[in-house]
């Protein structure tokens, strides 16, 4: 092993050194179950449950993704805080943030736009520029 | 059989692009039959077609944007000399041909002359700034190459066989729409950028590897030339841009073929979505092509001025930061859409921001050339003309950046005036600068310098002439792109920019003169030692031309301007550094892969422009065929051994003895400094330390994780598309009335299911157990199979019912969010059975452990794409 590879990983090899088998699998189910549960969990909640107040299911959607695709990047793709994943986190924050930035920047944008633009006496969310159902 | 295609595409009754394309044609084929009867085709093919090294890669990036350069201008002088003369009348181009005149100027001038510059000078320079010996994927560097080429033959060949698009350089809908422009040259457009474009995002993949993966031992980050962090700043702009514009021409394209209706002003489409999502890759781009550039004059200010750059921190952080913000700053582009105060005002101050790390950058090349020697030569001349003109630009920007004024001069030359400002003024003197700068190091002479002065002030004097009257115009209310006018008073200055354009047409004859009397003189102009302008970096320590494998030896870097220090510790010495040590060196073989790739997709390209779609899946197939060649190769590399690296390097040291001696011209030892200095004397701070290049495992792992990221990105504009048209149902099915949440749940339990076999299939293979990673595989790509059926099969049902994507707009984007979901799923199946024959016939091979790091990965990153799309399109919408 050369140095650089004492504090250098690749993505998708958490930590570098040895694993047995059964420690590896072990990630994997574990990654597989709360993912499982995070799912089930989603679908329970968009099912129209009364435990959570209905103008908070989005929210509660939301957070339940999130953490799921935190369960999917640390036990599959095995993304880890150490040292030696410094760039691939990285390069996924920056990711993320432009994610980030495209989605809520269009959203944002094209709400105010269609708030302006608003035809008189059209439904903004329902035909768009008034021209629908044709 | 040949689709749109018939003799009606050739223009023969319009003699201007006629005549052009014969006489291109002619000297193409002259071109052909010259190389034939010299016999140069064995040395073209061996040498540049099939070369993977980044050198001469680079080279051919340059030489493509000159002659790119040469068309784009022609188009330029024809718009100004048709408005010189078009008062009152119709002038000479009609408003058809005209149109596709300033469409065709705008997208050659930036995706076929300013990005292939910029991309050639980072690809001949950033390894050698390394110390290293090549870009991290060299083949697919040469993919990028060709790629772009197909971009620019499809875009050239629009002149000859139909027409090119009349939508603008950005072909905004509803104009690009079918309905209003149904002819072939909004898809030459679409076609050619989506080619070029996927190019251009490998080379950002590749260069951002490269330069944190592959680096000269002690080439901390910190330590880097400034040069190669405008490069990475650039780079990861392209990974993060490009996916964004490759979305939103795949819209267009699904408008246009296949009547979706993301941007029509029928069924609910938005234009305005558009115009959104094109700049919030357009403004990047902006960045994309000056950062390098920044770097560029950077590099020719500090060798010019004899100093180190002033403020390299500051200049690393303002990089970063423009890096950052370019991405928070595109309304400024569409300001009078109608977005209201609220966001204008956000966007406005966020440009204005942007313009504070640009002065930053500024201020430290004036500082740098403070009190410095500074040397007049070319490059120093074209950064001087840069600083001034850059100013001008940057101000004229700023102010447009305030939304009021913006209402007013929206549209007009101003703005036109603007752009033309800080492109011409940055880029392209940047571009020449870096011509200038390089090319002994590329060619081992260097560029004459009589001439190169002439067309030094013909460029400058001409853009202020060319430039200048189109502000007042602007600000007369003049608008852009107009074929004909009725105001007088605008003349006289339409004319004198037309002589602004002669100008610069004497300049690019000097240019031309130049380039030929330099070959012709090139003893007298030879670059002996490799240091021809007292350089700083490593790309000044080895041989001009370098030898293709760059240095006998890697460079030990023990500071800030490696070869600098290097350099002053002999010149201190009076005699060179101690022999190395020379080690048998692995270099990657010549591959054909990046020409078939880019024939494939020439045939692929014109197919789908003509509706010819026989010959649009044999392209396809072809270029498929050639992925799964390539992807067999046993043998990528060859090994150099070590005395013909010591046998080079020996020419090298020995041309280098001068210099050492102080016997060099033009080399202005600097010494007293460097005595005090103790990191630079050799003594190398070990907590700086880097260790030189990642092993290939981790080069391979972090490019293709970088592409993911892109690859996310990429469904971030789908995703965006879907946010914002989601409710516009057009009066057909919603959300609740079409998706089945059981169907759902079945298809996200595959995925899973599948993902956790492929995690098992890696542990497997860990161990070198075939049968468990055979089978777990297997299993794998089963699971995935069923996940698409599923989905296949919940298309073909809503298909049934009259709710397909031409529906609605709602429709539109449903089907091609997780369609494209569903795409790359059938990409991963098709990947992963040749990875499993791989796996049988070639075993364990580090190679394929490599690949099967990559599917895992990718196959991993679509759960996290299907949590969104399950999330987002089915539970939100159906919920109650």
């Amino acid at each position: 092993m050369t140095q650089h590879e004492i504090y250098d990983s690749a993505p998708g090899e958490g930590d570098v050194g040895e694993h047995s088998v059964s420690d590896d699998v072990r990630t994997y189910l574990i990654g597989l179950g709360l993912a499982a549960v995070l799912t089930v969990a989603s679908f329970w909640v968009a099912s129209g449950t009364r435990l959570i107040y209905s103008p908070g299911v989005p929210m509660a959607l939301a957070a339940l993704a999130v953490a799921q695709m935190g369960v999917h990047l640390a036990f599959f793709l095995h993304i880890t805080t150490g040292p030696d994943n410094t760039n691939n986190v990285l390069a996924l924050a920056f990711g993320a943030l432009i994610v980030g930035i495209v989605i809520t920047g269009s959203l944002w944008i094209m709400y105010h736009l269609n708030v302006n633009m608003m035809v008189p006496g059209g439904d903004m969310m329902g035909t768009g520029m008034g021209m629908g159902g044709g | 059989m040949l689709g749109r295609l018939s003799w009606d595409a050739i223009p023969l009754g319009q003699p201007i692009p006629l005549i052009t394309s014969l006489v291109v044609i002619a000297v193409i084929l002259a071109a052909l039959l010259w190389l034939t009867i010299s016999g140069y085709w064995p040395y073209l093919f061996r040498e540049w077609i099939t070369s993977v090294d980044h050198k001469r890669i680079g080279v051919m990036y340059c030489i493509l944007a000159l002659v790119m350069l040469i068309r784009g201008f022609a188009d330029a002088i024809m718009m100004r000399s048709q408005q010189a003369v078009a008062l009152d009348s119709g002038g000479y181009l009609p408003p058809e041909h005209f149109n596709q005149i300033f469409s065709a100027h705008g997208t050659i001038m930036i995706f076929f002359v300013a990005m292939p510059f910029v991309i050639g000078l980072m690809n001949f320079v950033v390894p050698l700034q390394l110390g290293v010996r090549d870009v991290a994927f060299p083949t697919l560097n040469s993919v990028s190459l060709w790629l772009t080429a197909t971009g620019v033959l499809l875009v050239n060949m629009s002149l000859f066989i139909g027409e090119f698009s009349q939508a603008g350089w950005l072909a905004y809908p509803p104009l690009s729409e079918l309905k209003f422009s149904p002819g072939v040259g909004v898809d030459y457009y679409l076609w050619a950028l989506q080619i070029s474009g996927i190019g251009t995002l490998l080379t950002g993949v590749n260069f951002v590897t490269t330069i944190l993966k592959i680096r000269a031992p002690g080439m901390a980050l910190m330590r880097m030339p400034i040069f190669c962090w405008t490069a990475l700043a650039s780079n990861l702009l392209i990974v993060a841009a490009f996916p964004i514009l490759t979305a939103t021409f795949a819209m267009l394209l699904l408008d246009r073929y296949l009547g979706f209706h993301f941007f029509t002003t029928d069924r609910g489409g938005n234009p305005m979505m558009y115009v959104n999502l094109i700049w919030a890759w357009g403004h990047p781009e902006v960045y994309i092509l000056i950062l390098p550039i920044f770097g560029v004059f950077s590099e020719v200010i500090s060798t010019f001025s004899g100093k180190p750059l002033f403020g390299y921190r500051s200049m690393v952080l303002a990089t970063m930061a423009i890096c950052i913000l370019s991405f928070m700053v595109w309304l400024h582009h569409f300001f009078t859409m109608g977005a209201g105060a609220d966001i204008n005002g956000f966007f406005g101050i966020m440009s204005m921001i942007i313009a504070v790390p640009t002065g930053v950058k500024l201020f430290n090349w004036l500082f740098t050339m403070w009190g410095g020697r500074v040397r007049f030569e070319a490059p120093m001349m074209w950064a001087i003309a840069f600083l001034i003109t850059f100013v001008i630009g940057g101000m004229t920007g700023v102010l447009l950046a305030v939304p009021p004024a913006d209402f007013v001069l929206h549209n007009s030359l101003f703005l036109v005036a603007h752009f033309h400002n800080v492109v011409i003024g940055g880029v392209l003197f940047g571009a020449f600068a870096g011509y200038n700068y390089w090319f002994p190091k590329a060619f081992g002479f260097k560029l004459e310098q009589r001439f190169g002065t002439a067309a030094f002030w013909f460029w400058v004097v001409g853009f202020y002439v060319a430039f200048m009257p189109l502000y007042v115009l602007g600000l007369e209310g003049m608008t852009r792109r107009m074929q004909h006018y009725d105001v007088a008073a605008w003349r006289p200055w339409l004319i004198v920019a037309a002589g602004g354009a002669a100008l610069v047409l004497c300049g690019i004859a000097c240019q031309v003169v130049q380039l030929a009397v330099s070959v012709r003189d090139r003893v007298a102009l030879r670059d002996r030692t490799g240091d021809p302008w007292d350089g700083r970096t490593l790309e000044w320590m080895t041989a001009s031309p370098p030898p293709h494998f760059n240095f006998a030896a890697m460079p030990d870097v023990t500071g800030e301007e490696a070869y600098w220090g290097i350099k002053q510790r002999a010149i201190a010495r009076a005699r060179l550094s101690p022999l190395p040590i020379y080690k048998a060196i692995e270099m990657p073989r010549n591959s054909l892969t990046g020409f078939v790739t880019a024939f494939f997709a020439v045939v692929t390209g014109f197919a789908l422009i003509w509706h010819i779609w026989w010959m649009a899946a044999v392209g396809f197939a072809g270029a498929f065929a050639t992925f799964v060649v390539f992807a067999w190769r046993d043998k990528a590399e060859y090994e150099l051994p070590a005395d013909e690296l010591a046998l080079v390097d020996a020419r090298r040291r020995e041309a280098r003895e001068d210099l050492v001696a102080g016997r060099e011209p033009g080399i202005h030892p600097v010494r007293v400094e460097e005595k005090e200095d103790p990191i630079r004397l050799g003594l190398r701070d070990p907590s700086a330390g880097h260790a030189g290049p990642a092993s290939k495992r981790i080069i391979t792992g972090f490019g293709f994780w970088v592409f993911l990221l892109s690859d996310f990105i990429m469904f971030s504009g789908f995703y965006a598309a879907y946010a914002v048209l989601s409710h516009e149902t057009a009066g057909g099915p919603t959300p609740d009335q079409l998706f089945n949440l059981h169907i759902v749940a079945v298809e996200t339990a595959f995925l899973l299911l599948s993902s956790f076999a492929c995690g098992m299939a890696t542990i497997a293979s860990r161990v070198r157990n075939m049968l468990w990673t055979q089978v777990s595989y297997l299993v794998t790509g089963l699971l995935g199979l069923g996940f698409l059926a599923l989905e296949v099969n919940e298309f073909a049902k809503m298909l049934a019912v009259g709710a397909g994507p031409d529906r609605s707009a709602f429709l539109s984007a449903f089907f091609t969010l997780v369609g494209c979901h569903g795409l790359h799923v059938t990409v991963g199946l098709l990947w992963l059975g040749t990875m499993m024959a791989q796996f049988f016939t070639k075993g364990f091979r580090p190679s394929i452990m490599r690949r099967g790091l990559c599917f895992g990965l990718f196959w991993h990153a679509l759960d996290i794409i299907w949590v969104g799309i399950f999330t987002n399109v089915y539970l939100l919408g159906t919920s109650p």
